[in-house]
């Protein structure tokens, strides 16, 4: 018989593999239509300057499914560390890597290993560079206090633990590191048909 | 979220709703609406001295 605990892992273990279906889906068919804005139309919705999509490259762009702009507030500055927690296809890491210039450094943490392949290979694509972590932003793969800012974009209302998540966030900065996160937020409990539907929860 | 920022120990948390934040159909839109569901732009900052 199952517990609680165990309930929840297999929750987990199936909205991980949902979340990689659907994003998987936005970024190899730009085209097709999701309930949620995507690509250029909602990286310019949110305010995204079209000069840095014109030189970003198209599969970054067109994959595009954040819910706002976390680069507005972020601050960058040369040579600071950047973690992008959920970095996808890398459009929000490769804007910051033109943020921290040549002496700074973003990493990626996505929960899925050919994400982080393309956008390591979209960041290349620019000339800029990017590493890229496989791992849960539940358990971010990087050690205490290395980073100076921590940026995300639509992605840690996914995860059943957000305040494991906060935790992470908090570790991994340098004391007087900061945060600029866009995400979305719900202002009454979810019911639990939606909280065990991977589909709608990964939504 | 602004509670749990605050209570891991981050400082000067700010909020701000997204604007232009919307989804695409009508029907998600109803349905967001009616749990309160809308996206915000957070920040914050990991005291100095921690």
């Amino acid at each position: 018989m199952h517990n609680a605990a165990d309930a929840q892992t297999s929750l987990e273990a199936v909205l991980k593999d949902e979340i990689i279906r659907m994003y998987e889906e936005v970024a190899d068919n730009p085209t097709a239509e999701f309930h949620f804005f995507h690509g250029r139309e909602a990286a310019e919705l949110f305010g995204y300057d079209p000069d840095l999509l014109d030189r970003a490259p198209v599969g970054a762009v067109n994959s595009f499914a954040g819910v706002g702009n976390p680069h507005q507030r972020a601050d960058l500055k040369p040579g600071e560390t950047v973690l992008d927690l959920g970095s996808g296809a890398g459009l929000d890491s490769i804007i910051a890597s033109w943020g921290v210039g040549p002496t700074g450094n973003v990493i990626g943490v996505d929960l899925n290993p050919t994400m982080c392949h393309k956008a390591q290979a979209h960041a290349a694509s620019t000339g800029t560079t990017m590493e890229c972590h496989e791992g849960r932003m539940e358990d971010i793969p990087l050690p205490d206090a290395t980073v100076d800012v921590v940026i995300s974009n639509g992605v840690i209302n996914l995860s059943f633990r957000k305040r494991r998540v906060v935790e992470e966030m908090f570790r991994v900065l340098k004391p007087g590191g900061r945060i600029s996160i866009t995400d979305i937020v719900s202002g009454k409990q979810l019911t639990q048909s939606i909280v065990n539907d991977p589909k709608l929860w990964a939504s | 979220m602004f509670s749990l920022l605050e209570e891991s120990g981050f400082e000067r948390v700010k909020s701000a709703v997204v604007p232009h934040f919307r989804f695409r159909h009508q029907s998600t839109r109803n349905s967001a609406e009616a749990f309160g569901v809308k996206a915000v732009m957070l920040t914050a900052t990991k005291p100095d001295g921690d």
